[in-house]
C-alpha cells in the first residue's frame, strides 16, 4: 500500500526535522532548563525513529533509560543547582568555536558512511522479521559480549558506592 | 457478548472496505481504536471521581455526591463544566510556555499507556511485542511533565513537590520494572496480550508464590508512581498545598487530576494483566472480567486512601531502596527456581514450596537487616 | 523567646564534604490548608530539613482585649466565645469566673453542675477535633476527622439546645447560668456520655497502633519537660512531658473537688503522647461528666440577685480591684485579668490565651525535623487561631 508507506515516511521526515529542531534548540537555548527539556525531546524523537525502523526494543530503552532515566536526573541536577525558583540559569560557556572544530571534525568522519548509505527505508528490513530479536540480543549480551557487559556492571557498581559515599559524608556522624 | 466491541470494529472496516479502497480500511481501523481509547481514558477518569468521592465518603459516614443526576451519576458533568468555565490563572514571573505544555504532556503518556492494555480477548489496540516496556517508558516520561510543571510555575511549594515526586518516581520505577521480570521470565514475552494467555486456566501468576510477591510490589509501586495515598507527597495537601500542580487552575488543573485517575487505572490494568490472569475468567465477558479485576484493585487503592496517613519523605525512601528493592531482586531468584523445578507444570509442590522458602526467608532477613520502626509502647501513669 | 525567634538562619554549614548548599525559605500561611487558620510560619529549609521557622500571628487580630475595656462587663461575654471558637463553653467560664471573683458572687451548686459538665463536654468536642485534624494533618484524608465529628455534631446538638446556638454559646452569666438544663437535656448528655466510651474504643483500635501513624509521631517534635515549664506551657501538651499540674486539681475551682479523676500524664513529651494523653483525658472527662450527671441536683441556676452585677448587669459597677480567673480550658490554662477603676467598663482586660503561649516553642520543637514533621507538630500543639490573635 503505497499511499501508507507515504504517510509512514512523512511521520518520521517529520519526527526527524523535529528532532533537528530540538536538537539546534538544546544548544542555543539560553536556559538551561528549557536546553534539558529540548534534549529530552530530541531523545524522544529518535527513539521514534528507532521504531519506525523496527528496532522497537531498542526505542523503548532509549525512553526509558535516557528520558526517564538519564535525561530526569541532568534536569533534577539543573533545579538544584541552580537558585530554586529563578530564571537566569544561563546556558551558554563561549565555548562556540571549539564546539564547531569538533562538530566539523564529527561530520567530515560520518559523512561519508552517510553518503555510503542507500536510499531509505532499506527494502529488505520492512517485509523480514527484525534482524535481532530481544531473544538474541539476550543471548550475545550474555556469550558473546560477556565480558563488556561484565566490566560494565562493575563500573556501575562502583558509581553506585562512590554516589553513596558522597552522599553520606554530608551526613553528621 | 464477549468480542462484543472486537465485531463492531470489524463492522466499522468492513463498512469503509466497502467505499474506500483498502488502505483506508487501515486508517479506520487505527482511527477506531484511537478514537475508542481517547474517549475511554477521560471517561474513566471522570467516572473515577465519582466513585472515589462515593467510596471515600461511604467509609467516612458521608453519603457523597448525590444532588446532580440519580445517584450524583452526572456529577462528572457537572464538575466538567465547572473546571471549563473556570478563570485560567497563569503566575506572572511563570514560564508561559512550560506552564502551558506541562498538563498535555503529563495527560499524554497517560493516556498513551492505554493502548497496550489488554482489555478483552482481542481487545488490545497496539498488541507491541515490547508492550510491557513500552508501559514502563511511556509512564516515566510523566517525571518531565512534572518537572515542567513544578518549574514553570516558579513557586517554591512546585519545586519541592516537583523534586519529592521526581525522587519518588525514580526510586519507585526500579523496584516496579524489577518486579516485572519474574512475570517476563515465566512467560517468555514482553508482549502483554501473551502475559494473559500464558495465564490461562486459572494459572494466575498471583498463585504463586514469587506472583503474590510481585504483585503486592508491583501495585505498591504502583501506587507510588501515581502519587496515591499513602505515597502522595509529592502533592501532600497539608504540607505542600498541592505540590507541583500549586499553581494551576481551571481545565490544566483538571488536566493534572485527569493524568493522575487514568494512571490509577492503568497501574491496576496493568497488575490485572501481569499477575491476575488479565481478561482470563469464567462465565462472563473477558473485558468485563478485565474491568471488574481492575475496578477491584482500584477499590484497594480506594481504601488506601481513605485510611492510611502519608508516610514520610525519608520513610518513602527507605521503602524503596531497602526493602522493595532488595525482595524484588529475590524474587527473580526465586521465578528461576520455580521455573527450573517446576517443569512447564504449573503447580508442583517443590516448585512452590522452595521459592516461597527462599522468600519467606529473605522477608525476613530484610526485616532484620532495616529494623524497620515498631510502635513503641508506652505507659501513661494516671495520676492525681 | 521573641528575639530568639527573630534570628534568621543566613548561611547553613555545609558540612565535611564541601558541598556548597542552599537553604530555601518558604512561607507556609497565611493561606494555607494545614496552619489551622490563618497562622504563618516562615520556614527555613536545607532540603526538607527545618533550619530555622518564624511563627507569624496576627492575621486574625480582632482588637478582643481593646474593645472589652469599652464594653460593660456582661457585654464581653459573647465575645469570649469567639477566642476559641470550639470551646466557647470554658471561655465563657473562664470570664464568668473572673467577674464573680472581682464582685465576690456566690454560686449556686446546680449551676456549677452545669458549668461543669458544659465544659467537660467542651473538652470532649475539643480533644476529638483536634486529633483528627492531627490525622488529617498526617495525611489520613479527612476520614478520623469525619468520625470525630460525627460525635462532635451530637454535642452540639446539646449545646444548641441548651443556649440556642451550637458554636457561640454565650451560656454561662454571672452568677449562675443563662438557662436550666431540662430532663430531656440531661437525658441527652446522658446518652452521649454512655456512647462515647464505644466510640473511644473505634477511634483508638483504628489508629492508635498503626504503623505509619507511630513512625510519624513517635520520637518527633520532643518537648522536655524544662523546656514546657520555662515556656510557661500549659494544658495536655504540658501533661504529654509528663509535669502533673491540671488547673481542676490545682486550683479545685468550681465543683472540681468532689469528683474522683486522674490526670494522665506522658512520657517523652512528642506528637504521639500529645496524641494519646488527649486520648487518656477524654476517658477521665467522661467519668468526671458521670459523676457530676448522678450529683447534679435541682435547685436554682442563678445565684439569688443580692449582688448589683445580677439586678441590673447593664449598669453594673464592680468595686474597685483587680482579679485573675483561670480555668483548665482544652487547650490549656485560660486566664481572664480584670482591672476595675469602679466603672462601668473594666478599666484593663487581659486574656492569657493557651494556644498563644503553647505556640510559642513551636521552633524549638521543630528544627532538625523534616518539613512535614513541622506540620504535625504544629498540629499537635493544638491552636485556634481566634485565641492566638484575639
Amino acid at each position: 500500500m503505497p499511499q501508507l508507506e507515504f504517510l509512514i515516511k512523512c511521520g518520521v521526515y517529520g519526527l526527524m526535522g523535529l528532532g533537528i529542531i530540538a536538537a539546534v534548540g538544546a544548544v542555543l537555548l539560553p536556559n538551561l532548563f528549557h536546553a534539558g527539556l529540548a534534549l529530552a525531546f530530541v531523545l524522544v524523537t529518535i527513539a521514534g525513529i528507532f521504531m519506525s525502523v523496527g528496532a522497537e526494543f531498542l526505542g523503548m530503552v532509549q525512553i526509558l533509560l535516557y528520558v526517564g532515566g538519564v535525561m530526569t536526573l541532568i534536569i533534577y541536577t539543573i533545579m538544584l543547582t541552580g537558585r530554586l525558583g529563578a530564571k537566569d540559569v544561563r546556558a551558554q560557556n563561549r565555548q562556540g568555536i571549539f564546539a564547531a572544530i569538533a562538530a566539523g571534525f564529527f561530520v567530515c568522519w560520518i559523512g561519508p558512511l552517510i553518503l555510503k548509505t542507500g536510499a531509505w527505508p532499506q527494502r529488505e528490513s520492512d517485509s523480514a522479521p527484525p534482524l535481532l530479536s530481544v531473544e538474541d540480543l539476550g543471548m550475545s549480551l550474555m556469550t558473546e559480549y560477556v565480558f563488556p557487559f561484565e566490566v560494565l556492571g562493575v563500573l556501575l557498581f562502583a558509581v553506585l558506592i562512590g554516589a553513596i559515599v558522597i552522599a553520606r559524608q554530608d551526613r553528621p556522624s | 457478548m464477549d468480542q462484543m466491541f472486537v465485531n463492531i470494529k470489524a463492522a466499522l472496516v468492513g463498512l469503509s472496505d466497502k467505499v474506500f479502497p483498502d488502505w483506508v480500511g487501515v486508517l479506520v481501523s487505527i482511527a477506531v481504536s484511537i478514537v475508542a481509547i481517547a474517549l475511554l481514558g477521560p471517561l474513566i477518569m471522570m467516572y473515577l471521581t465519582l466513585i472515589e468521592r462515593k467510596v471515600v465518603a461511604r467509609m467516612q459516614n458521608r453519603i457523597g455526591p448525590n444532588r446532580v443526576g440519580k445517584y450524583g451519576l452526572l456529577q462528572p458533568l457537572a464538575d466538567g463544566v465547572k473546571m471549563l468555565i473556570k478563570e485560567d490563572i497563569v503566575p506572572r514571573n511563570a514560564d508561559k510556555v512550560l506552564h502551558l505544555l506541562a498538563p498535555i504532556l503529563i495527560v499524554a503518556p497517560a493516556l498513551l499507556v492505554f493502548a497496550v492494555l489488554p482489555f478483552g480477548r482481542n481487545m488490545t489496540a497496539v498488541d507491541l511485542n515490547v508492550g510491557i516496556l513500552f508501559f514502563a517508558a511511556i509512564s516515566s516520561i510523566g517525571t518531565i511533565g512534572i518537572f515542567m510543571a513544578a518549574w514553570g510555575s516558579n513557586n517554591k511549594f512546585s519545586v519541592l513537590g516537583g523534586m519529592r515526586s521526581v525522587a519518588q518516581m525514580i526510586s519507585y520505577e526500579i523496584p516496579m520494572v524489577m518486579s516485572v521480570v519474574p512475570v517476563l521470565l515465566a512467560v517468555g514475552s514482553l508482549s502483554t496480550n501473551a502475559i494473559v494467555e500464558a495465564q490461562a486456566d486459572w494459572h494466575w501468576f498471583v498463585f504463586t508464590p514469587w506472583g503474590f510477591l510481585g504483585c503486592v510490589i508491583f501495585f505498591l509501586c504502583g501506587v507510588a508512581e501515581c502519587n496515591r495515598s499513602p505515597f502522595d507527597l509529592a502533592e501532600a495537601e497539608s504540607e505542600i498545598i498541592a505540590g507541583f500542580h500549586t499553581e494551576y487552575s481551571g481545565m490544566k488543573f483538571a488536566l493534572f487530576y485527569m493524568a493522575e485517575f487514568m494512571s490509577a487505572f492503568t497501574i491496576s490494568g496493568m497488575t490485572t494483566t501481569l499477575f491476575l490472569g488479565g481478561w482470563q475468567g469464567p462465565l462472563l465477558p473477558s473485558w468485563l472480567w478485565f474491568f471488574l479485576k481492575t475496578y477491584g484493585l482500584i477499590f484497594i487503592m480506594l481504601w488506601f486512601r481513605a485510611t492510611l496517613p502519608r508516610l514520610r519523605v525519608d520513610q518513602l525512601m527507605a521503602l524503596a531502596w531497602k526493602f522493595l528493592l532488595p525482595l524484588s531482586l529475590v524474587n527473580i531468584v526465586a521465578t528461576c527456581i520455580w521455573h527450573f523445578l517446576s517443569d512447564e507444570a504449573f503447580f508442583t509442590p517443590a516448585a512452590f514450596l522452595v521459592p516461597l522458602a527462599l522468600l519467606v526467608f529473605s522477608y525476613w532477613g530484610l526485616m532484620k537487616l532495616n529494623q524497620p520502626y515498631m510502635p513503641e509502647k508506652r505507659v501513661y501513669p494516671l495520676v492525681d | 523567646m521573641f528575639e530568639k525567634m527573630r534570628v534568621k538562619t543566613k548561611v547553613i554549614d555545609s558540612g565535611k564534604s564541601g558541598l556548597d548548599t542552599q537553604t530555601l525559605e518558604v512561607n507556609v500561611g497565611p493561606q494555607h490548608p494545614s496552619t489551622h487558620g490563618v497562622f504563618r510560619m516562615t520556614i527555613v529549609l536545607d532540603g526538607e530539613v527545618v533550619k530555622s521557622l518564624r511563627p507569624v500571628m496576627g492575621y486574625l487580630h480582632r482588637n478582643h482585649e481593646q474593645i472589652a475595656e469599652n464594653i460593660t462587663y456582661s457585654a464581653s461575654m459573647p465575645y469570649t466565645d469567639r477566642l476559641d471558637y470550639f470551646n466557647s463553653m470554658s471561655n465563657n467560664q473562664a470570664w464568668a469566673m473572673t467577674v464573680e471573683q472581682l464582685a465576690e458572687v456566690e454560686i449556686p451548686d446546680r449551676a456549677e453542675y452545669i458549668r461543669v459538665i458544659m465544659s467537660e463536654l467542651t473538652r470532649l468536642v475539643n480533644h476529638v477535633s483536634v486529633i483528627g485534624f492531627l490525622l488529617n494533618d498526617m495525611g489520613a484524608f479527612f476520614t478520623p476527622t469525619l468520625f470525630a465529628f460525627r460525635e462532635r455534631e451530637k454535642v452540639l446538638d446539646v449545646f444548641e439546645a441548651v443556649s440556642g446556638s451550637r458554636m457561640m454559646c454565650n451560656y454561662l452569666r454571672f452568677g449562675g447560668v443563662n438557662r436550666d438544663l431540662t430532663d430531656d437535656q440531661l437525658g441527652q448528655i446522658k446518652k452521649i456520655v454512655a456512647d462515647f466510651p464505644a466510640f473511644l474504643d473505634e477511634f483508638e483500635t483504628l489508629l492508635a497502633q498503626n504503623e505509619i501513624v507511630c513512625m510519624r509521631c513517635q520520637n518527633v517534635g520532643v518537648l522536655p519537660a524544662e523546656l514546657a515549664i520555662n515556656a510557661s506551657i500549659t494544658g495536655p501538651m504540658l501533661r504529654a512531658s509528663g509535669v502533673n499540674y491540671d488547673i481542676r486539681k490545682v486550683d479545685q475551682y468550681s465543683v472540681y473537688d468532689r469528683f474522683e479523676f486522674k490526670i494522665p500524664l506522658g512520657e517523652k513529651g512528642d506528637v504521639y503522647d500529645r496524641y494519646y494523653v488527649r486520648m487518656l483525658e477524654m476517658r477521665e472527662s467522661l467519668k468526671i461528666l458521670n459523676q457530676a450527671l448522678e450529683q447534679i441536683e435541682p435547685g436554682p441556676f442563678m445565684a439569688p440577685k443580692v449582688p448589683a452585677c445580677l439586678k441590673n448587669p447593664r449598669n453594673f459597677k464592680p468595686p474597685v480591684g483587680e482579679a485573675y480567673g483561670r480555668v483548665e480550658a482544652p487547650k490549656g490554662e485560660l486566664g481572664f485579668y480584670v482591672v476595675s477603676d469602679g466603672s462601668k467598663e473594666p478599666w484593663r482586660y487581659h486574656v492569657r490565651a493557651p494556644s498563644f503561649i503553647n505556640l510559642t516553642v513551636l521552633e524549638a520543637m521543630c528544627i532538625g525535623y523534616k518539613l512535614a514533621d513541622a506540620i504535625v507538630i504544629l498540629g499537635s500543639i493544638d491552636i485556634v487561631l481566634g485565641e492566638v490573635d484575639r
